[in-house]
């Protein structure tokens, strides 16, 4: 075996030719293409890390912008809030003077009823009372009672002027409750001084006493005009 | 009879003789010129199967460089990558029937450790100027200079030897099977073969890189280094 040195020379620039051919055909090519790719990817990275600081950017604008809208809102919220509690304690204000006005209204409404009430159950009552009067003073002797009115009618009629009196003997009624026997008659002309032309008359109505009509005097003097007196001035007291 | 180890001239090119060895080694350079013509003829920024096969090549070498010496695969990568495609095809060359690899003669492989050997130096002093290449002698003192200075020799000629031994027994094993045992028989062996050749080019690129690498790293001062 022998070792053929000019094979081995021719061998080896034949391998530092391949080494030569190759690194430029193959190795650098496609090392420069591997390197190319990746910076392009890396300048995509860039443009893309620039894009996403914009996005980062324009999110924290929107985020901004939204916090501002929110607290906007809140702000509005709570302003119509206040205006809604003035408007409602206006309202509550108006609505309390209205029921206020309305409680006072009917207060005074109830007065005049009770009022009203009040008055006509007296008048009602008095209309009673004269009624029970009346009929407490029918129960009492007539004779006795009419005795006593007469008695009465005789001193007004003497304590009358002259010219009334006067007149009275020109002629008028004499009404009566009872019908006035002649001692009464007499008893009369007597504080007349004359026989009058009286016309006596009966009325049952007058309960007891007396009224006597001339041309131009009344004379009531019974209990039917007491308690029509009476009667009056519970009304008009009522 | 002749050793089947002994290089047969076909012919004479002046006073140099050609062998098979040299005629498949251009055979080899033909075909590896023109592929790699044809293939990065058209590179693009989208790379396309083609693109991205050729990509994933150079880019296993770079991590296979890089994870080895730690260094950047640039520089060393012409050089060390074409040593394992050029041993890596000329293994598999024993495929096609008649053909022997050139890496089954004595001269391809020892031009192949000469090759590494000059690239050492090469390498060496570029990295760290002639002084630190005689520097890188002297690691880790002085006194390993004789080693270092022997072992320069000695590690080349191991991958010589070694490159040669495992192509040039697996040549003969398949060429002794065939002739006893007929055509089909030597099909595992030559599968097996296949794998010893990509092995043994994968060791020779391997280990002519680690020898680059330590030469530098030891011709490297010790401040460049720090810094």
């Amino acid at each position: 075996m022998t070792l053929d040195f000019w094979g081995l020379g021719l061998q080896a620039v034949n391998v530092l030719i391949l080494v030569w051919l190759l690194t430029r055909v193959f190795w650098r090519p496609v090392a420069a293409a591997i390197v190319a790719r990746q910076t392009a990817a890396q300048a995509l990275l860039s443009d893309a890390e620039g894009t996403q600081a914009k996005a980062d950017a324009a999110l924290a604008e929107v985020t901004k912008a939204r916090e501002e809208i929110a607290a906007e809102r809140a702000a509005m919220l709570a302003s119509a809030a206040q205006e809604a509690e003035v408007a409602v304690q206006a309202k509550m204000a108006e609505a309390r003077a209205k029921a206020e006005a309305l409680v006072e209204a009917a207060k005074v409404a109830q007065g005049h009823a009770a009022e009203a009430a009040r008055k006509e159950q007296t008048r009602q009552a008095a209309t009673l009372a004269v009624e029970i009067a009346g009929k407490l003073l029918a129960r009492l002797d007539p004779n006795a009672v009419q005795g006593a009115f007469l008695a009465q009618l005789v001193a007004a009629v003497e304590g009358l002027p002259e010219q009334d009196r006067a007149a009275l003997t020109r002629g008028g009624t004499l009404v009566s409750a009872a019908a006035l026997d002649d001692a009464g008659q007499a008893r009369i002309a007597e504080a007349l001084g004359k026989m009058p032309g009286l016309t006596f008359v009966v009325d049952p109505a007058l309960i007891a006493g007396f009224v006597l009509r001339t041309q131009h005097v009344v004379l009531h003097d019974s209990w039917q005009s007491d308690l029509d007196h009476i009667l009056k001035d519970l009304r008009h007291a009522a | 009879m002749n050793s089947p180890l002994d290089a047969v001239a076909l012919f004479q090119i002046g006073p140099v003789p050609i062998t098979q060895a040299i005629l498949t080694t251009w055979g080899i350079m033909a075909v590896l010129l023109l592929g790699a013509f044809a293939l990065t003829r058209r590179l693009t920024l989208t790379p396309g199967r083609r693109q991205a096969a050729l990509e994933l090549i150079v880019t296993t070498m770079d991590t296979q460089i890089r994870e080895t010496t730690g260094a950047e695969p640039a520089p060393y990568r012409g050089f060390i990558g074409t040593l394992f495609l050029f041993i890596l095809v000329a293994n598999w060359s024993s495929l096609i029937p008649g053909l022997d690899p050139p890496t089954a003669q004595l001269e391809t492989d020892a031009a192949l450790a000469v090759l590494v050997f000059l690239s050492v130096i090469w390498f060496g002093v570029q990295g760290g100027g002639v002084a630190g290449y005689l520097r890188s002698f002297a690691s880790p003192n002085v006194v390993m200079i004789p080693l270092n200075m022997l072992e320069s020799v000695t590690r080349v000629f191991s991958m010589f030897v070694r490159l040669f031994g495992n192509v040039m027994s697996g040549v003969f094993v398949i060429g002794i099977v065939a002739s006893l045992a007929g055509l089909l028989v030597p099909i595992p062996l030559m599968a097996l073969d296949l794998l010893t050749g990509l092995v043994q080019a994968y060791i020779f690129a391997v280990l002519a890189m680690v020898f680059i690498s330590a030469t530098v790293e030891d011709g490297t001062p010790k401040s460049q280094k720090e810094t």
